[in-house]
């Protein structure tokens, strides 16, 4: 950790020199190209992309979804499938020798041994039917066979202890499936790392796992890369984990490299036109705004970009300029030299170098989204804005409605809980019971957007679930509009569906594939009787406008839409029959960034149009703050913390909110150098078999013995806005003011 | 796993009695006296009084079965009228004479297969790969009669080398007499069955290769031999593995054809003949057999799924 806090925080380059006389690059990859298919059809993924890292740095890079930064590096080192027939062209050196020209034998004596991969989904890049020990040892046994079997493997065991994996000695002869995936990431990189490689790349290493396993796993690479004194590639769409990661950044858009240089001089200065969008687009944690800032358009297909930019079409800075269709813009150095320069591909480079001109005219070219391509141009760049965190002038009107009383409530929900029986044996006897929810009580208020917070199993979608009674209950009770949910009859319960609605994580699998977008979003209302064939047409037309779709849209399938595009199609069809309550189960996870912002905006201003409520699930705290008013934070399936969004992301009680939030790495270049450690260490329990008491005293750093004796009731402590379930909470353990130095917030929430 | 292997022993007997309802109700939903079926056509009345004696055909139904049943379990699946014989005593004569030509076949179906299959999985592009293609099409649209027809036809015609018509001689008795009468066959049944599974092992194969763990281990620097052998084999083996133990449980049970065409005396040719002759008590016998086979092959795989795979465990 003090070699990161020992890290210039601003000011290019940290290591050694920069310019003349800086070492050589370790890898270095060269005008790599990339097609997959064959003549007329072969699509280029990967256009010309050339980056290269030196020793003992970290270069992060970053991109969207077919943005050729994966494709790049399994081309480059030939792990692409033999399936895909890529032809890929250019030159990958590793300390002079180009791995694209080597023979298999050769390339593979540098694979594992010099240049080691860490892959994304850490629980299907293990072998299923091998122990880990042996994935391991057979790493180091490749590449040294003298190295006897026994000898392997208890080097397995002390790479797996390296990496953090409790018990290793018999974690080692344990299968995949028996290790979480925050576990199964740890045992991928103490294999990567088993020849102490000069190369470590990993591929969105932390996209699978939970924020507070986030947090550790980013400390083990940054452990394992200074053990090993590996220089590192790290790919990742999350633009806070390379901030906190990277000492330099690589920005690819459309099979290209758009903008590189030091972390701090791209992030706190973006020259390129895509990388101030990127940054804009993201909500933060720290830094809360009233609106985004979405990129207009979808992310490129790589089979239809053109000649020109490839981020012409949503470029704000364009205004309608041929060249950038017409030409490609060639990487070039701005500003500094070799490994402390910055580069950036664009046309017009000179004149965003100039401040006055950094506010380019409304675009005229992106017509469909002009109004968002102004608004960002008029916001500040966000080097401006982090300089500013403090300001956070800008609230909803809405933020400050505390306590549960007050307002008539919308949804009523009262102790539910849900459980699943665990059933074994030969008669199948009940064993046990995954208890999912365990008496959950809230309550949502007409126009009011409550967001459920808590990392994967805590049951929030769940939670979700058993309010539509898409799922039965086990117990309590959920009363919507005046009227019980629970217990209501098949007719009533259809009724009451109507005025609540659902919006699902992953619109293509929620849309029904078979028919035209048009249909699906018409369903609702043909389900509902009563809207003859003409009102309904009109009626799905006018929610087409609504949320965004051209009216050439409706006869597509959804297959033919973007994930932006479809996810508006769901939120359509949630609209359908104008409900009061729309509840939406992670409905921007598996959007793009870029997109992510886009489907914010258009949920606020439904949301102000039409006085909707919301009640937001969701694992990601910063896209939570941006959208609610109320929070709610889940953890093994009860509210452990429940406050107006300011309480608790500036002044959070439960020990579990304020290590979650100190999980979440920053785009804040500043915020994200500061030398933070994992706050939460562990997996979170099995909701099998909870721990007694309170659920996360094995995990809390304050708990007492008297915290297993009884549950923590969710109640008002101390006439402090809000409602805490921990027993510490009144005696001002975890109080905003006086909480302990370790676990303090931090000013810059 | 014993417990395991005994609770699903525990499990398959309701199954066998249902199945045993079914066989037993074929014959009681022939039109006439149950009696007379089972009797025959040329069966003379103190005959049919006796069988209906024995199966208590005066009776209630449920009783019926219960006493038929009981016959079965202890081993006596009444008499066959077109041989005189106990159906038992056929069987016993009969299953052994399948079990070797199914083992026999399955080496075939192995042999053909997992070289075949291997070959499409990895270089499907590649002219032997293309040629595999070309012939799995070929053979499963070959009937295995006809290509039993042929062999007997080039070996045993033209060539004399292999009889026409095949006895069955153990093989541990005497292996070159054996594999003399049981080879041709076995070759027309396996190769045709190893076809089809050809296509399975080449699909799972293909699937484990494109596997983010075989990503894995090129990132190692493992040699492609290594890759196949070590990674992707044996997790592409598990749905192979069903397909093979079905086609297993279709030799021993089903090859009715073949066994006819190479007037081989085994289980087939035994159903074959119980049809021509309308001789029930002996179909009763071997339609159970079969039932048993196949459950007991689920069992063996559900076991070897276990085996290979550490994330299925026993209970």
């Amino acid at each position: 950790m003090s070699l990161r806090s020992a890290v210039p925080v601003l000011g290019g380059a940290p290591d050694p020199c920069d310019g003349p006389g800086s070492p050589a690059p370790l890898l270095s990859i060269e005008d790599l190209r990339v097609a997959f298919g064959g003549g007329d059809q072969a699509v280029a993924a990967v256009r010309g992309v050339s980056y290269e890292v030196y020793p003992g740095e970290t270069l992060g890079v970053v991109g969207e979804s077919g943005s050729g930064k994966s494709v790049t590096v399994m081309a480059a080192l030939g792990l692409l499938t033999t399936a895909t027939a890529a032809t890929v062209t250019g030159r990958v050196l590793f300390e002079g020798q180009d791995l694209l020209a080597m023979s298999a034998p050769q390339r593979r004596r540098v694979l594992g041994r010099d240049i080691a991969m860490v892959f994304q989904d850490p629980v299907s890049a293990l072998n299923p039917v091998q122990r880990i020990g042996d994935q391991i040892a057979e790493m180091i046994r490749l590449h040294e066979p003298g190295v006897s079997r026994g000898d392997a493997r208890r080097r397995a065991v002390a790479l797996l202890e390296m990496v953090g994996v409790p018990h290793p000695g018999v974690r080692a002869r344990q299968y995949p499936h028996e290790f979480s995936g925050g576990m199964c990431q740890r045992a991928v990189i103490a294999l990567a790392i088993a020849n102490r490689p000069k190369v470590l790349i990993a591929d969105e290493p932390t996209t699978a796992v939970d924020v507070s396993v986030q947090a550790q796993l980013l400390e083990v690479l940054r452990t394992a890369a200074r053990e090993t004194g590996a220089a590192t590639v790290l790919i990742s769409h999350d633009m806070g984990v390379v901030a906190e990661m990277a000492d330099r950044v690589c920005v690819m858009y459309g099979g290209r490299v758009v903008e590189t240089g030091p972390l701090a001089r791209v992030f706190g200065h973006p020259r390129h036109p895509y990388t101030e969008g990127l940054l804009a687009c993201i909500p933060r944690l720290g830094d809360p705004v009233a609106r985004l800032t979405p990129i207009p358009g979808q992310p490129p297909t790589p089979y239809l970009l053109g000649k020109g930019c490839a981020f012409a079409p949503r470029c704000a800075h364009r205004s309608g300029r041929e060249v950038c269709l017409g030409e490609r813009p060639e990487l070039v150095v701005v500003d500094g030299e070799g490994r402390g320069g910055v580069a950036a591909a664009c046309h017009f480079l000179a004149e965003r170098e100039v401040p006055g001109l950094r506010q380019a005219p409304p675009a005229a070219a992106a017509s469909a989204s002009a109004s968002a391509s102004a608004a960002s141009a008029v916001v500040s760049s966000p080097a401006a804005s982090a300089v500013s965190s403090s300001d956070s002038a800008v609230s909803s009107p809405a933020a400050g409605g505390e306590g549960r009383e007050g307002g008539g409530a919308l949804l009523e929900v009262r102790e539910l809980s849900k459980e699943y029986p665990m059933r074994s044996g030969l008669l199948g006897r009940r064993t046990g019971a995954v208890r999912a929810v365990r008496g959950l009580s809230l309550v949502v208020r007409p126009g009011e957007t409550v967001g459920l917070v808590g990392e994967s199993g805590c049951g929030k979608s769940t939670t979700a679930r058993l309010l539509m009674r898409l799922e039965e209950p086990t117990s309590g009770s959920v009363v919507f509009d005046g009227e019980e949910v629970t217990g209501a009859s098949a007719g009533r319960l259809r009724e009451l569906r109507r005025r609540m609605a659902m919006v699902f994580q992953d619109p293509k699998a929620s849309l029904n594939p078979q028919l035209s977008v048009g249909a699906n979003v018409a369903e609702p209302l043909r389900l509902a009787g009563g809207w003859s064939r003409p009102a309904r047409r009109e009626r799905v037309a006018e929610l087409f406008d609504q949320v965004g779709l051209a009216r050439h849209h409706l006869e597509r399938r959804p297959s033919e839409l973007s994930g932006g595009q479809r996810q508006r199609v769901a939120i359509a069809r949630a609209l359908a029959l104008r409900p009061k309550l729309v509840i939406m189960d992670e409905p921007v996870s598996a959007l793009d960034v870029s997109v992510q912002a886009q489907v914010l905006n258009l949920l606020a201003d439904l949301k102000a149009e039409l006085g909707l409520a919301y009640l937001f699930v969701s694992h990601d705290l910063s896209v939570v703050r941006h959208v609610s008013d109320r929070v709610a934070v889940m953890y093994l399936g009860r509210i452990v913390e429940l406050a107006g969004r300011d309480d608790i992301f500036e002044r959070p009680r439960h020990p579990y909110t304020q290590a979650l939030l100190r999980s979440v790495p920053s785009a804040e270049v500043e915020v994200a150098r500061r030398g933070r450690r994992a706050p939460l260490q562990g997996d979170p329990p099995s909701p099998l078999n909870p721990p007694e008491g309170c659920s996360f005293r094995s995990r809390c750093p304050l708990a007492e013995e008297a915290c297993g004796r009884e549950v923590p009731l969710l109640r008002v402590h101390d006439g402090l806005p809000g409602e805490v379930a921990c027993h510490l909470a009144g005696a001002g353990g975890t109080g905003a003011a006086g909480g302990p130095a370790a676990l303090s917030a931090g000013a810059g929430w | 796993m014993i417990g395991f292997v005994l609770r699903r022993l525990a499990q398959l007997v309701p199954v066998v009695v249902m199945a045993a309802l079914a066989v037993w109700a074929l014959v009681y939903a022939l039109p006439g006296d149950p009696a007379a079926v089972l009797g025959g056509v040329n069966a003379s009345d103190q005959e049919i009084e006796a069988i209906r004696q024995r199966l208590g055909l005066d009776r209630p139904v449920w009783e019926q079965f219960a006493t038929w049943l009981g016959h079965v379990v202890r081993g006596d699946m009444g008499t066959s009228i077109t041989s005189g014989h106990s159906v038992t005593s056929l069987l016993a004569t009969a299953i052994p004479a399948t079990v070797q030509l199914a083992v026999l076949a399955m080496i075939v179906v192995v042999l053909v297969a997992v070289p075949l299959g291997t070959v499409v999985a990895l270089a499907p592009r590649s002219w032997p790969g293309r040629l595999v293609k070309g012939y799995l099409s070929l053979s499963l649209a070959t009937p295995p009669f006809w290509l039993g027809l042929l062999l007997i036809l080039l070996f045993s015609v033209r060539w004399k080398l292999m009889p026409a018509s095949s006895r069955y001689v153990a093989f541990f008795d005497d292996p070159a007499g054996a594999l003399q009468n049981s080879l041709l066959p076995a070759l027309a049944l396996g190769v045709y069955s190893g076809g089809v599974l050809a296509r399975f092992v080449a699909s799972s194969l293909a699937e484990a290769m494109q596997s983010d763990y075989v990503r894995t281990a090129r990132s190692k620097g493992a040699s492609e031999v290594r890759v196949v052998v070590r990674h992707a084999a044996r997790n592409s083996m598990l749905p192979s593995l069903t397909v093979g133990a079905l086609q297993l449980g279709s030799l021993i049970g089903g090859a009715v054809v073949m066994e006819v065409l190479f007037n081989y005396p085994g289980v087939g040719k035994l159903m074959f003949t119980s049809v021509n002759g309308r001789d029930y008590a002996s179909l009763q016998g071997s339609i159970m057999f079969i039932t048993v086979v196949f459950l007991l092959l689920s069992l063996v795989v559900d076991l070897l799924y276990a085996v290979l795979d550490p994330r299925i465990r026993l209970r």
